[in-house]
């Protein structure tokens, strides 16, 4: 159980994470999906509905207030705590996404170059965060134009998720063992005093990636 | 979790660092006081002995925040931290704050106040991960800088942690010094209580929540509403600087700097502020485009953006690459606001020159500035250690007192070619406390003391201070006349209240001031219109008792004083009318309990009234009149040709001013000829126990 609550890390081997996801299965084999997502398969079987919205940043405009992490905690869990929102700006407020290092006078964060590092989910054409659940609680979420939404009855909290988003995306909650990610609802984007956010119409990632890097990839 | 309670996390932390012993308490018995300062004081009164020195180990240091902190409520990242201040005479009782991520990692972490006692045998910080509270070993970053301390203290316990630090003045038990989180959030004058407790840095990592009451949406809802009708820009100023097409009024002096044209010059891609008219809630955060109000139009072009606290949609700290300032040593990255950026140039009291640009002589001095002094944590007592050290500089002062051989090696060349390098050599003797010259960052009343100041330095009103305990005006009788003279009067440091001037200065003519004014305080004769100033009424009194009360309540709840409250709003439809109900509004939403606006002032008269018995018990004196609210001469004898309530200058009168405690006095209930309180009036303020320890110290007026 202890590492349900270090969500923080991110440094786990893939060794770490097989034996996560094996607890979390319950001693069943390793899917598909997963070995797909470890490169060992080439075809994915499933039929997943694409999702229509996707939450992108413009990272030029944020100014690290966290506004969009407090309403985006308001609202879908009644509480506030940043670092449990779908969006993720707060974890990366001081040091980037790599932490502090040598040269952090000059690196991401607030403590260098003040560049906010924000991620956002991608909403992908074959989410690693379903594929990898043990217990499938990762759905596409009609009432939210097929997000890919999690059930929170079925969930169990064991982080395979958070793990296996190569953004790392999703947050399991410490005080509920629950975990979460973005529905597209918007509100972060509604929130937002700078405009850093908007929700558009849903395209791959790679293609996203490739035509609007600043955007996603920040 | 279900025994959590709302807004309050329901815990206190204590840290004695004598014995390493961690421990808890509830908040419970402190909610009287709702939280931050009224925690702090509480504590102070009731823990550390009468007589007790700043650095001394019986010296307790409390930080705080309250029910709204890292709630969501915007602008509530606000730390309060409580001690005695030891640039005081008396070393009484007083807070300095800090913005940034800090407090509310507090509360995610589960505490509602950190107190730190006793002294550490060797250097330690605290390495707080929720419930897991640990004193650890800080001999490696001992003697480091802020900015080093805080990455090699983020290396160990988490990217995400908030660390709270001090630098080299701190460590060396310089009176002038801050602890500073997020790299330019600073709250100054205690880093060296912690730097005598041998307490390097607090650092904090929560991943607990806060929990709110009321429903999500309704949170949220009440937030829009904030943000499209009652928020203006930075210190509440709710026109523009500029004319603009939406706005009925402008104000050049205004913080609503954003207006077509003007960009945040160094993102990539450059961000146009634009205009952002009412209600855009979308452009809230670009209407304080502070860089080109503290540095000048050149900072445009070098700002990345502009930054701040959590949860605050007001973005009033800069945030620059001034590539240049390599040239000196340090990072070109920088952040600041108001003082921090100006303080440098007043230590530059010869005046500054262009360095590698034209226009951008003022730039580089105050990007240099803020950059050294925040690194080795120096605080300047609100720009008085520049007037300090300009008074003994151009008396021949520093000539008679430093040996020879410490005044030659000073760059005086520097300072009279208006070369900011001079800053490097300036602020590195004070925060490592070399030799006689380091005494200036003993502060003002201390070093004027030692060097022996003429009075003119004290009665002369270009250096500004206000009280003979060596601190400075701050929104002072240029504020309201009598208002802000009262509210300059009651504290042990300058007054950080910016309650009056978030109506005061919010751009709006004089006349819907006055209507304002009217309603809240009972006649528009409660506001002067500047430098045209009447003599004392009762609404002023009022005025300054409600500015100081709502001052307290933001500083327990905690919100921010510097935007909060908002009396006065940038919104035509509304008749510029603000929200003062919109604390109690969000207090009773977040916590579930209904509180009332009047219900939270009268809390935060308690607070002010517990600072004035702290004060009687810190200076040993019922006398507040004689002893403490006492200001300089030049507050009535400036501009000698013509007499106080003259239009044109902000002169005012002994009797006048004498006439306006008394009305103070009574308003707070206090003694209406000393300026104590009374048992009667503690009594009714559920202060009882107060008046037993102020009776029991001969110190309890009948």
């Amino acid at each position: 159980m202890e590492e349900k609550k270090n969500f923080f890390d991110k440094d786990r081997t893939r060794r770490d994470f097989l034996i996560l996801t094996g607890k979390g299965l319950g001693g069943a084999v390793v899917s598909l999906s997963i070995l797909n997502l470890f490169g060992c398969a080439t075809k994915y079987v499933a039929v997943f509905p694409l999702a229509e919205k996707l939450l992108v940043a413009d990272a030029s405009r944020c100014t690290g207030c966290q506004r969009c992490e407090i309403t985006c905690t308001a609202l879908n869990e009644g509480k506030i705590q940043p670092f449990i929102s779908r969006i993720n700006v707060s974890k990366n407020y001081n040091f980037g996404k790599e932490g502090p290092k040598i040269n952090f006078t000059h690196a991401d964060g607030q403590y260098g170059n003040r560049k906010m590092t924000l991620t956002t989910c991608k909403q992908c054409r074959e989410p690693f965060c379903k594929n990898v659940c043990p217990v499938d609680a990762i759905f596409a979420d009609k009432n939210h134009g097929n997000a890919r939404a999690v059930n929170k009855d079925i969930c169990i909290g064991c982080g395979a998720c958070v793990q296996a988003c190569p953004w790392h995306v999703p947050n399991v909650d410490p005080e509920t063992e629950k975990s979460s990610k973005c529905i597209t609802c918007g509100a972060c984007a509604a929130a937002c005093p700078t405009g850093a956010l908007s929700v558009i119409p849903w395209e791959d990632v790679k293609i996203a990636m490739n035509k609007r890097e600043q955007l996603l990839f920040c | 979790m279900a025994d959590k309670p709302y807004g309050w996390t329901g815990k206190i932390l204590r840290v004695n660092l004598t014995t390493g012993s961690i421990s808890t308490m509830d908040t419970a018995a402190y909610k009287f006081l709702i939280g931050g300062m009224g925690i702090g004081y509480k504590i102070m009164f009731d823990e550390v002995p009468q007589g007790t020195n700043a650095f001394d180990e019986a010296n307790k240091l409390v930080f705080a925040v309250g029910p709204l902190t890292g709630s969501g409520v915007p602008c509530s990242s606000r730390t309060n931290i409580t001690s005695l201040l030891p640039t005081n005479p008396y070393n009484a009782v007083s807070d300095s704050h800090m913005g940034g991520n800090f407090a509310a990692m507090m509360k995610y972490a589960g505490y509602d106040a950190i107190i730190i006692e006793g002294k550490s045998p060797k250097p330690v910080w605290l390495r707080i991960e929720d419930d897991k509270v640990t004193i650890a070993d800080a001999r490696h970053v001992w003697g480091k800088g802020i900015s080093e301390s805080t990455a090699i203290l983020a290396a160990d316990i988490g990217k995400e942690a908030s660390i709270a630090a001090i630098g080299q003045a701190g460590e060396n038990m310089v009176n002038l010094s801050v602890i500073m989180n997020g790299a330019s959030h600073s709250a100054g004058g205690h880093g060296g209580v912690l730097g005598s407790k041998k307490l390097k840095a607090v650092a904090v990592k929560g991943t607990g929540s806060v929990r709110i009451a009321c429903k999500g949406t309704d949170f949220v809802e009440l937030n829009r509403y904030m943000k499209t009708d009652i928020i203006g820009a930075n210190t509440q100023h709710v026109v523009p600087s500029t004319p603009q097409p939406w706005a009925e009024y402008h104000s050049p002096t205004s913080r609503w700097t954003a207006r077509a044209g003007l960009s945040w010059g160094a993102a990539k891609p450059a961000v146009e502020t634009g205009i952002c008219a009412v209600g855009e809630v979308n452009k809230v955060g670009y209407r304080t485009m502070k860089s080109v109000l503290d540095l000048g139009p050149l900072a445009e072009k070098y700002t990345v953006r502009m930054g701040g606290c959590q949860s605050c949609p007001i973005r009033c700290h800069s945030q620059l690459n001034i590539p240049k300032l390599a040239t000196y040593g340090v990072s070109p990255f920088v952040a600041n606001t108001c003082m921090g950026f100006h303080s440098p140039s007043i230590v530059m009291c010869k005046g500054v020159r262009d360095q590698f640009e034209a226009g951008d002589a003022n730039m580089i001095t105050r990007a240099l500035g803020a950059k050294l002094a925040d690194d080795y944590g120096v605080w300047c007592n609100y720009g008085m250690l520049g007037k300090d050290f300009k008074y003994a500089y151009e008396h021949g002062i520093l000539q008679n007192r430093l040996p020879r051989e410490e005044y030659d090696s000073i760059p005086w060349d520097l300072l009279e070619n208006g070369n900011p390098a001079f800053l490097k050599d300036f602020y590195r003797r004070i925060a490592f406390k070399e030799g006689e010259f380091s005494n200036l960052g003993l502060g003002t009343y201390w070093i004027a003391q030692r060097w022996n100041y003429g009075q003119d330095f004290w009665n002369d009103a270009a250096y500004g201070l206000w009280s003979p305990m060596g601190y400075p005006k701050h929104h002072a009788s240029e504020s309201g006349g009598q208002v802000g003279a009262l509210i300059s009067c009651m504290f042990n440091r300058d007054a950080q209240s910016h309650t009056h001037m978030n109506l005061i200065g919010s751009g709006l003519p004089i006349e819907i001031l006055k209507e304002v004014a009217g309603e809240l305080f009972g006649s528009p004769d409660a506001l002067d219109a500047p430098m045209d100033y009447k003599p004392m009424n009762p609404y002023k009194a009022r005025f300054a008792k409600w500015s100081l009360a709502r001052n307290c309540i933001h500083d327990a709840l905690t919100l921010c004083n510097w935007m909060w409250p908002m009396a006065v709003s940038p919104s035509s439809g509304r008749s510029y009318r603000g929200d003062t109900a919109l604390e109690s509004k969000f207090m009773s939403m977040v916590t579930g309990k209904e509180i009332s606006e009047a219900e939270l002032d009268l809390a935060g008269e308690r607070i002010l009234t517990l600072h004035r018995a702290l004060t009687v018990k810190n200076m040993n004196t019922t006398d507040m009149r004689g002893k403490h609210d006492v200001m300089m001469d030049w507050v009535f004898d400036v501009d000698p040709e013509v007499k106080a309530f003259t239009r044109g200058t902000i002169k005012m009168d002994r009797d006048d001013m004498q006439l306006a405690l008394t009305m103070f006095y009574k308003e707070m209930g206090w003694d209406e000829q000393l300026g104590a309180p009374t048992r009667a009036t503690l009594e009714r303020l559920g202060l009882s126990s107060v008046a037993d320890e102020l009776e029991r110290l001969n110190l309890l007026v009948s």
